[in-house]
């Protein structure tokens, strides 16, 4: 369809001439595919024989000024040239024959740009086209299933949270981000978060070694480059963009109401051997649904404004947006707002020299102090826990009286009223609309300046030089007031108000010069670049504490009030410099077009390794072949275009942090001496230090094709192997080492295998133009190696639970599940005895009807931490998704949906060391007596088999699901009416998101995202949901409008 | 023109090629704010530094490879009969909870903060004994004494553990890389051996007190007395007189003295008093906010065993209801002049209309005074969860009167001494004399040191922990704790009997 950003890239090259605008009539055409009839975005029409010329828009639109009998020359990507003869028609349609495919796309590659045809390696490429339009946040979030081998889910739902992005699977035990290269910029620290999506060109995908050696360490886990937009040759071009909506939550969770939960409170405790609680549970009624007080619908809304065009000398793009988003959770205390603004320039100072810079800005202010997807506290969290009996808010007089709502600084609402505490359910689980007072106020920060400029010279034919410094700088920061606060009698604050202020900032820069020359002899087409690459990072910041401030709220908060200085705490941090000096090379060639061949190099040199791995060689060598250029495929009526490729590839990843490679000593082993027990700064030595510590390098072969076939149809498949060996990993060595941290080495191995798939079709039926694009990949898994004397390493945790519930073990999966096997539920004590081992004994003694029934797995007659095993994968085997664009005269239609299949989550909603914590309404279920349930067991306080507290299956769910995230339906208003007024189109859509999700899972939302991770204290495990914040669901009223 | 782009060309190559060439030194990044080891250990400063961080365990409240909440006096008192683990329910301090009720396992229990604390202790002291004999320019005087402290503290932190746990590595120098899964457990026979020969080393060259601007570091008295302490655990009749002699070269110094007030000693105003022999300091000075965790220098135990949402005398209001005392102990201290500083009742001043507070887990209405919070010590600077004062007194002057009198008994010395012991005990809280037999001297041993941690370790070791623990599900397996579950991945370490 469009092409509009393939072409700017183009026209920047081809160097219009400016238009001089003749006394002539205006005609206003439209370009249109020949085989298919959908309009061609982009093309350009040139009046013949003068500068004047124009360039299509995303309907095929074009106006121009031309008398009869005049010759218009079009020019398309992917089509050949066509002199059109202007006659008495002032509504021309014109079709163009398309060159079959759209593999004649450039494509970014790191350093240059290569044509789609020409690409051996495998690249997945977005375009502006296919995200105009889009109310997507973030880009990153403008991936999620439109290219396949990328894993794209939301950890959090919250305003502005990262999504957790993998390409083809997990790359490392040791960080899974790939690398993004935004105009160059590499952009480590603080992600895209600042980058306004509005504003991009084209995402590229590196998804194989052999694309993404070229940025060798940094490309281990693939690289994703973006390109902006900029200005092309033409009178200003000014587009609007923006839409306002409405979100609210897809789904609540299903909770027991007072009523019930009294009702299983009473059974739970009556088992345990101890007395009714509530004595007549009908009277509670419903209760109070907690869920409901923190849920809300809430607003969001996008402004994008942007201005380019440019002569012969000089192009420019220009661009402002502002978007704002309040949370559905708490929108109190959680909303985000941005504000961009960008300037793309460029200028010919000389016909060989190129000048010109990328800067975008963003101010980004955000609130969200929700302590989401934790199991200690915030008011998700709570929602879920606190028990449904106890009240909003307290209006007893008699209970007003008492201790702790008279003689504690309880919360209270606007009309004075305190907010109730409940009895039952305490520790960190509070009354969300109290914990929501307390945090009122509180935000974070950043202003960020990433920018590029560089300089093109080409002082002979086909030797291009280009240097371009590259650098990104961020401040940001955060504030918070606690006020003196008793929220329950282990959640307080009761001396001292305080008020913290913390500013940070950070800096990256690389710097890139590059010499490339290409020849060609014959159908010999040569291409060889090299350069060079340098790298810092650096970052500081400080913060401060004023303690006892005599205010009550944040806006009150003042650094100005004078306090003793042993109230107001200092704090600060310098960032460990990081550098990274490179070579790189790249070399590229074919006959006819026909046998290709790419060959990247790059040798890094990083700062985090000692003398003796100072350096990491990256290669990559793929090859390709276009047999449909070959005679005996000329014409073949089926293949179009065909492409066979297959690359080898060697990444490396240096992610761990610096000086692990020379033993250092740090301060902080702390002990008082003397009188007035002054603290006296202790130093020891740091986790025992590696000085072998190398890179962790990640080889990859990939073979694949890319095809059109009858002409309508476009595929493209590759399968790979990914193998990462001396992954960098902190050992968990044993405590009676005594060591203050655990030192790195490169200890484990990891392989993903996987095939992708994508599939196109695009045709013209009677009036309808119709494009379907699909994606589906299938990755596995496992690690291979854990180095020589660990079986296992310790995944997440579960609460107060002892065992781990997931673990990293050689030919498991990354973070496999791990727990208890059950055996179903004992529904007699007959069962119970007749559960006996080999010697006769019971093998659960303790156990009573109604408790989960172990495997004894190793067989030794006793039930045992041994008797553990792994219970599921948290990795989806399948992702997919597909896109359906239609349009019709001037309605057009888009329906996007995504989905995973064959992963579990792990739910563990309610906390397990409070015994009155609230149940999901699935506990009705559970096991009341022979034959009432075999999956859920018995509730009884203390829950001394374990029921609960052991990870079994019972708290795995299948966590596949399809969901509708967008459908659009858009209205153009007619060309030759919007003309008249001076616009050269408007717009106007209506748009849902996370419509509809097809699942089992029966919490918020199975899309969950995490990070991988290994050691204990780790909650925020992939595909662990403790109360993830989840998506919402919106309805959007759109605007685009081009003058 | 041709010549300028060629000229341009150069000048280009020429920058690119300086880049490449400058390629090692831009690698070449010293660390901010980090020492490298092998420019550390270079003077005395630093010495005292690295004897500092040896120190340092003793008092964690927070630590551990998790650096989760980790005192030791809260463990010790849930597994005896003195305190529940209590809290806010049956799973609150899920640890304390295993260990009070015996249902200990590998993964479950408080033993992987005690592992931790001590073998942390014991590498930062293995580190000053390795290290500080080649720091230059320091006189040779202070360098022994710093190692003479290091050699002190490795002895303590190993007399916990093969108490704790029986079963355990002896690591006598900082590990290498290639010695970190090669060790085993060794008996505890060789560990007391070790024990000892650090312990009398020690004696040989620590001052007998300190300077006040070094109060809180070890001195002579403190290892006879834990030497004294080992050998009585020890249990061999024949080595009582032995053990009895380190206590009286302690006992009979002239450095120490009862304080006429008992209640006094446990003020947090009367830090290293004269009846205090080795004292593992807290402190408000560092005014900790919950951001310092994990360097809390306060005693974060404290605020775990105040009453919850309490009004009234005495405590500060934010307590958290752990470790309320057990009526056995009430019952027992009845009438003792010392039970009014050791408990107090809060259900009867409740009832009275005194106070009000929120009832915790297996709450008994008997709150800890020894180490409480009170509101007379709640800090105005930083968090006061964290800043309460109160000093752990690890070794004090009755304690040492005690276990002289105890020896002395069981190895047939010299009976007067030990009736004279016992009875300046129990004069100064005003009790008469009664027989030094071991059941009288045993029995004010609780009176005197009930919650001060010393029970559990008695019970143990004078074999009465079966019968007085049954009630809480004591079996004779649980004399010693189970190896935390994460010790015996990967490595040679096997778990203790009963907790496979």
């Amino acid at each position: 369809m469009k092409k509009a950003i393939v072409l700017f890239f183009l026209t920047c090259l081809c160097a219009l001439p400016v238009s001089l605008w003749a006394q002539s009539l205006q005609i206003s055409g439209r370009i249109v595919s020949k085989t298919t009839g959908n309009p061609l975005a982009g093309a350009t029409v040139r009046l013949k024989g003068t500068d004047q010329a124009t360039i299509s828009d995303g309907q095929g639109n074009f106006t121009i000024k031309a008398k009869q009998g005049n010759v218009l020359v079009i020019t398309y990507i992917g089509a050949d040239p066509l002199e059109f003869r202007v006659g008495t028609d002032q509504a021309p349609v014109i079709g163009l024959q398309e060159k079959a495919g759209n593999l004649e796309d450039v494509v970014v590659v790191g350093y240059g740009t290569q044509k789609k045809s020409l690409v051996t390696g495998a690249i997945s490429s977005v375009k502006a086209a296919d995200l105009d339009n889009m109310p997507v946040t973030r880009a990153d979030q403008a991936l999620e299933g439109r290219v396949s081998g990328v894993t794209i889910a939301s950890s959090n739902g919250a305003p502005g949270s990262a999504p957790t992005v993998n390409i083809r699977g997990i790359t490392s035990i040791n960080g899974n981000t790939p690398l993004y290269v935004v105009d160059g910029t590499i952009v480590d620290v603080g992600g895209l978060d600042y980058l306004n999506p509005a504003d991009i060109a084209s995402i590229e995908v590196l998804k194989d070694a052999a694309s993404a050696a070229i940025y060798g360490s940094r490309g281990g886990a693939g690289v994703i480059i973006i390109t902006t937009k900029k200005g092309r040759e033409g009178p200003a071009k000014v587009s609007y963009e923006g839409y306002f909506g409405t979100q609210s939550p897809q789904r609540k969770l299903d909770l027991t109401n007072a009523t019930q939960y009294a009702t299983l409170r009473n059974e739970s405790s009556l088992a345990a051997g101890n007395g009714i609680i509530f004595q007549n549970p009908q009277s509670l009624g419903a209760g109070t649904n907690w869920q409901n007080t923190i849920f809300s619908n809430a607003l969001v809304e996008n402004h994008d404004i942007s201005v380019s065009g440019g002569t012969d000398k000089a192009l420019y793009f220009t661009s402002f947006g502002y978007y704002d988003q309040q949370g559905i959770v708490a929108k109190s205390v959680s909303n985000y707002k941005r504000f961009n603004a960008r300037i793309n320039s460029s200028f010919k100072i000389k016909p060989w020299a190129t000048f010109g810079e990328n800067f975008g800005y963003s101010y980004i202010r955000s609130q969200g102090g929700l302590n989401t997807n934790s199991e200690f506290g915030g008011p998700l969290s709570s929602a879920i826990n606190l028990d449904p009996t106890t009240p909003e808010i307290i209006t007893d007089p008699t209970v007003l009286s008492q201790n702790p709502y008279s003689t504690e600084p309880v919360i209270k609402n606007g009309q004075g009223q305190p907010y109730a505490i409940s009895k039952y359910v305490g520790q960190e689980i509070t009354n969300p609309l109290a914990y929501l007072q307390t945090q009122q106020g509180n935000y974070g920060w950043s202003h960020n300046m990433v920018g590029n400029v560089y300089l093109n010279l080409e002082p002979i034919k086909g030797l291009k030089l280009t240097t371009s410094f590259n650098a990104k700088q961020a401040f940001y920061g955060n504030e918070s007031f606690t006020p003196i606060f008793f929220l329950n009698s282990s959640t307080t604050n009761l001396t001292n108000t305080s008020f913290y202020r913390e500013n940070d900032q950070g800096f990256i820069w690389n710097w890139d010069n590059t010499v490339s020359y290409t020849y060609n002899l014959g159908e010999h087409h040569f291409y060889i670049l090299g350069g060079t690459s340098a790298q810092a990072n650096t970052g500081s910041g400080v913060n401060g504490t004023y303690l006892g401030l005599p205010v009550t709220n944040f806006q009150e908060a003042s650094m100005n009030y004078s306090l003793a200085p042993a109230n107001r705490i200092a704090g600060g941090f310098e960032a460990q410099p990081y550098r990274i000096s490179s070579l790189i090379a790249r070399f590229t060639y074919n006959y006819a077009e026909k046998y290709l061949l790419t060959a990247n190099f790059r040798r890094d040199g990083s700062s985090h390794f000692g003398p003796d791995n100072l350096y990491g060689p990256f290669p990559s060598i793929s090859v390709g072949w276009v047999p449909t250029k070959e005679k005996f495929l000329l014409n073949n009526g089926v293949f179009n275009d065909l492409k066979i490729r297959a690359g080898y590839g060697v990444n490396g990843n240096d992610n761990l942090p610096p000086f692990l490679y020379v033993s250092t000593v740090s301060g902080g082993r702390n002990y008082p001496f003397g009188e007035g027990g002054g603290v006296v700064v202790g130093y020891s030595p740091n986790a025992p230090a590696n000085p072998k510590l190398k890179w962790e390098q990640n080889s990859q072969a990939d073979a694949g094709f890319d095809a059109t076939i009858f002409t309508h149809f476009n595929a493209s498949f590759d399968v790979f192997e990914k193998k990462t060996s001396g992954m960098l990993l902190q050992e968990q060595i044993p405590g009676y080492v005594g060591a203050s941290g655990e030192p790195y080495g490169n200890i484990a191995n990891m392989e993903d295998k996987g095939v992708e798939l994508e599939l196109g079709y695009n045709q013209r039926i009677g009036q309808v133009n119709l494009s379907v694009k699909g994606n589906i990949s299938h990755i596995t898994n496992q690690i291979t190696n854990l180095g020589i004397q660990n079986k296992y390493f310790v995944g997440a945790n579960f609460q107060a639970s002892g065992y781990e519930i997931s673990r990293v073990a050689d030919g498991h999966p990354m973070d496999a599940f791990y727990g208890f096997k059950t055996e179903g539920i004992f529904q007699t004590q007959a069962q119970i005895n007749n559960y006996v081992n080999k010697g006769g004994q019971l093998i659960q003694p303790n156990a009573k009807p109604g408790d989960f029934k172990y495997a004894d797995l190793d067989g030794d007659g006793a039930i045992t931490q041994a008797d553990r095993t792994y219970i599921g994968n948290p990795l989806p085997d399948w992702t997919f998704g597909f896109n359906i664009n239609a349009a019709y005269k001037n309605f057009d239609v888009v329906l996007f949906a995504q989905g995973v299949a064959g992963n579990q989550i792990f739910q563990g909603y309610r906390r397990l060391d409070i015994t009155a914590a609230n149940y999901m309404s699935t506990a009705l279920d559970r096991w009341t007596g022979p034959g009432t349930s075999n999956n859920y067991p018995r509730l009884v306080d203390g829950d001394p088999n374990g029921n609960f507290s052991n990870p079994t299956s019972f708290y795995l769910q299948n966590g596949s699901y399809l969901k509708l995230k967008t459908l659009q339906l858009g209205y153009t208003l007619p060309h030759n009416l919007t003309s008249h007024i001076g616009f050269t189109k408007i717009r106007i859509y209506v748009s849902g998101n996370n419509l509809i999700t097809l699942t089992k899972y029966n919490g918020f939302d199975p899309e969950i995202g995490g990070s991988q991770g290994i050691g204990t204290g780790n909650a925020n495990q992939y595909g662990v949901d403790n109360g993830i914040y989840p998506q919402a669901r919106s309805f959007l009223v759109g605007l685009n409008v081009g003058f | 023109m041709k010549m300028k782009h060629i000229s341009h060309l150069l000048l280009y190559i020429g920058a690119t090629g300086l880049l490449v060439s400058c390629g090692k030194s831009f690698l070449n990044v010293q660390p901010k704010g980090l020492v490298l080891e092998s420019n550390y250990y270079q003077n005395q400063s630093q010495a005292y530094a690295a004897l500092t961080a040896a120190y340092s365990p003793l008092a964690w409240e927070v630590g551990g490879s998790d650096n989760t909440y980790i005192d030791k006096l809260g463990a010790l008192n849930c597994g005896s009969d003195e305190c529940y683990a209590g809290g806010g329910g049956p799973t609150d301090m899920a640890t304390w909870q295993a260990f009070n009720s015996y249902s200990m396992t590998g993964a479950l229990g408080p033993q992987a903060g005690l592992w931790d604390r001590n073998y942390t202790g014991i590498n930062n002291a293995n580190l000053v004994i390795q290290q500080v004999p080649g720091v230059p320019n320091m006189d040779a005087a202070t360098k022994t004494e710093y190692v003479a402290e290091a050699t002190f503290l490795r002895a303590y932190y190993y007399f916990d553990l093969v108490r704790e746990f029986g079963n355990i590595p002896l690591i006598t120098h900082p590990l290498t890389a290639d010695e970190i899964y090669t060790q085993v457990q060794t008996s505890p026979d060789s560990v007391y051996i070790q024990i000892e020969t650090d312990l009398k080393a020690a004696i040989a060259i620590l001052p007998p007190t300190q300077l006040p601007d070094s109060m809180g570091r070890v001195t002579k008295g403190a290892a006879n007395a834990l030497l004294g302490k080992v050998i009585l655990t020890e249990n061999n009749t024949a080595r009582m007189q032995e053990a009895a002699g380190y206590f009286e070269a302690v006992n009979s110094s002239g450095l120490y003295q009862l304080l006429p007030n008992f209640a006094d000693i446990f003020n947090p105003a009367n830090k290293f008093n004269s009846e205090s022999v080795f004292e593992i300091y807290h402190s408000a000075a560092g005014n900790a906010g919950w951001g310092s965790w994990p360097n809390i220098q306060g005693n974060v135990y404290a605020q775990m065993t105040g009453p919850r949402s309490y009004s009234g005398p005495v405590f500060w209001s934010g307590g958290w209801s752990f470790n309320p005392i057990m009526p056995g102990l009430a019952a027992f201290m009845k009438g003792d002049p010392r039970y009014s500083a050791t408990i107090l009742n809060v259900d009867s001043l409740s009832k009275a209309g005194a106070a009000t507070y929120t009832a915790g887990f297996d709450n008994s209405g008997y709150f800890m005074l020894k180490f409480a919070p009170l509101s007379s010590e709640v800090s105005s600077t930083g968090q006061p969860e964290l800043n309460f004062p109160n000093d752990y007194i690890e070794i004090r002057l009755a304690d040492t009167y005690l276990m002289e009198a105890e020896a002395l008994v069981r190895g047939g010395g010299d009976a007067s001494k030990a009736q004279s012991y016992l009875d300046q005990v129990r004069a100064r809280v005003g009790l008469p004399s009664v027989p030094a037999t071991l059941d009288n001297i045993y029995n004010e041993r609780r009176l005197e040191l009930a919650t001060e941690g010393h029970r559990w370790f008695d019970l143990v070791r004078t074999g009465q922990a079966a019968a007085v623990l049954a009630s809480k599900g004591f079996k004779a397996t649980n004399a010693i704790l189970p190896i935390p579950l994460v010790e015996l991945n990967n490595t040679k370490l096997k778990q203790n009997p009963g907790y496979q």
